[in-house]
């Protein structure tokens, strides 16, 4: 192992723990981290900005950004409130009812956007109907948040790790939805069950409170309704491009721009507007990100660590498909899942390089341990952090225990169910 | 002008006042701000106005502003029967809040004296240090300053240069 390796080593794994105990901003770790890449020479102009897989992925970079300009736009016509009025009123304020409704519109909507932008989206107009209800807030924000890592599971574009193994594996948006999507639902299924067991049965039915509900006003929420109407068909069509990338061959970061375009183009919306809710901190995280991982993948560390993993694995896919995902979600639970998922994406690509077709369920082994593991702490996603502050700042204090002895558990039956599908499915 | 004839007296709250008393302050005084009392009851903070409000409309309805509208009259009601639970303190002690340190002036500072201090420390009310004599403390105000000053130089309303 050459001095060069060693001190390549030294800088990722140093960003790893950087980034995981969140000792410093997450983008400045990472871009710090691929710039110590290119003062080693691990990685040069030429490698950043156009190799495909020892560069930045403009794919997954273009993707995040057409989708943040999107949900941007969207999220001012009052959708998401509407919605949520809505369906706690077809429940008739029965507080389990509510929640249940309000875990199935979090998980579908985290399919088809990001699910800190969900669970943003879906927290205020929460805590109003908790309010209403007069129901504890942190049952229904917890179920949530988890709702939102299971549902993003489903789709291409529903969790960063998804799109990033997408990209690295060409995998399509149908790819997704026919893989990860039956799971999911029957995830969901067994989630709403435990949502029952561990919070629902204890919510009390109060017919005064539940009337206060009924009495909300739910298209008051919407304000714009040109910008509604506008904003879902723009949605509407994006899917459809994603659907039928086979036929198009539009890549997903193409149609997600075009939609974008499209959208700031019918609204009429001011420069600033379209662009205010991207996350230019994460889209320079992605980035550094991938410049870091790109050195390793230059250094030959990711080729001798594949080496290693196809020796280990020989022809025995199933294990070794058995361990990605448990294993993932071990892993996932501790530490950020893009990292983790952009680290191992060059290594799977590689073990599936050396065994084919049949090697090929390791990606869905993959990413359903990613996207699964995210729920067993608060820190385990970005979307837990994010609602965890949401919970702090409006006065119902979520600790990280609270939420971990309820995240291990739903983690620990989501990976149980999960670990025969992929046997059934693909072994 | 002497600023002492321009002083008046405010009502000065103190960490223990509810939200309702606050707001019932603000209203009756028409004030844009709210001079609080430290432990020792001398006044040390500025809380303006609107902040005191948001400690009668929840954050959810604050950061969504949307969902003020789907409300009706009966949850409207609620909100503000929430009044008395919520106290001064708890604007004195987030973060999000800009409470400002009381701004003191000399008696015998120039009116332009107070409108720069107030214009640099953002703060709209300053307590007159002195005259011993005064029982209670005196403040002056934004709009009594610039009152003074428009008035002085016929600038007022209705009034040309």
């Amino acid at each position: 192992m050459t001095l060069q390796v060693i001190a390549g080593l030294v800088v990722f794994l140093g960003a790893y723990v950087l980034i995981a105990t969140e000792k410093a901003p997450r983008a400045t770790v990472a871009l710090t981290g691929g710039a110590l890449m290119v003062l080693l020479g691990a990685t040069d102009e030429a490698g950043i900005f156009f190799s495909e897989h020892a560069g930045i992925d403009w794919h997954v970079i273009f993707l995040l950004l057409g989708m943040m300009m999107i949900v941007g736009i969207l999220r001012q016509s009052g959708a998401f409130e509407f919605l949520a009025i809505w369906a706690a009123k077809r429940a008739k304020g029965r507080p389990f009812v509510v929640m249940a409704m309000l875990i199935v519109i979090t998980a579908v909507l985290s399919a088809a956007l990001d699910n800190v932008t969900t669970v943003l989206l879906i927290a205020p107009v929460t805590l109003l109907i908790a309010d209403q209800l007069a129901v504890p807030v942190v049952p229904f924000l917890i179920t949530q948040v988890m709702a939102s890592n299971i549902g993003g599971a489903a789709t291409l574009i529903g969790d960063p790790p998804n799109i990033i193994v997408a990209s690295r594996a060409n995998l399509t948006f149908v790819d997704f939805l026919v893989n990860m999507a039956p799971l999911v639902v029957l995830l969901m299924v067994v989630f709403l069950g435990l949502a029952w067991l561990l919070w629902g049965r204890k919510l009390s039915y109060d017919p005064e409170r539940a009337a206060r509900v009924m009495a909300l006003n739910e298209r008051e929420a919407i304000k714009d309704t040109r910008l509604l109407v506008t904003s879902v068909g723009v949605i509407g069509l994006v899917l459809l491009g994603f659907t039928l990338q086979g036929v198009t061959h539009l890549d997903p970061a193409v149609v997600a721009l075009l939609g974008a375009g499209l959208l700031a183009l019918l609204t009429r919306l001011e420069a600033r507007k379209v662009v205010a809710d991207v996350e230019w901190e994460t889209l320079l995280f992605f980035a550094g990100l991938f410049v870091m991982v790109g050195g390793l993948v230059n250094l030959g560390v990711i080729e001798q660590l594949g080496k290693a993993a196809t020796e280990a694995v020989g022809t025995n896919y199933a294990g070794a498909a058995v361990a990605l995902l448990v294993g993932s979600a071990a892993i996932s639970g501790i530490i950020d899942n893009i990292p983790y998922v952009a680290t191992m994406a060059p290594l799977v690509a590689g073990l599936v390089a050396a065994g084919g077709v049949a090697a090929e369920p390791l990606w869905w082994a993959l990413t359903i341990g990613a996207d699964l593991g995210g729920n067993a702490t608060a820190v385990g996603a970005s979307a837990n952090v994010v609602v965890l502050g949401i919970a702090r700042r409006y006065g119902a204090p979520i600790s990280f225990w609270e939420f971990t002895r309820y995240g291990l558990l739903v983690t620990a039956v989501t990976v149980a169910i999960s670990v025969p599908y992929v046997l059934l499915r693909y072994f | 002008m002497r600023l002492v004839d321009l002083a008046r007296n405010l009502p000065v709250v103190t960490r223990r006042t509810t939200a309702l008393e606050a707001a019932r302050r603000i209203a009756g005084d028409r004030l844009s701000a709210l001079v609080v009392a430290d432990e020792t009851g001398r006044p040390a903070f500025v809380v303006p106005a609107v902040d005191v409000l948001g400690l009668l409309i929840p954050l959810y309805l604050r950061e969504d502003t949307r969902l003020a509208g789907v409300l009706d009259e009966a949850a409207a009601d609620e909100l503000w029967s929430n009044a008395d639970r919520r106290t001064v303190g708890e604007l004195l002690d987030d973060d999000d809040v800009r409470v400002y340190d009381i701004l003191t002036v000399d008696a015998d500072a120039t009116l332009v004296e107070v409108a720069t201090l107030m214009a640099a420390q953002h703060t709209s009310i300053a307590l007159l240090d002195g005259p011993e004599a005064a029982e209670e403390p005196l403040f002056i105000t934004l709009p009594t300053v610039l009152d003074a000053a428009l008035t002085a130089r016929g600038m007022r309303g209705g009034q040309t240069a």
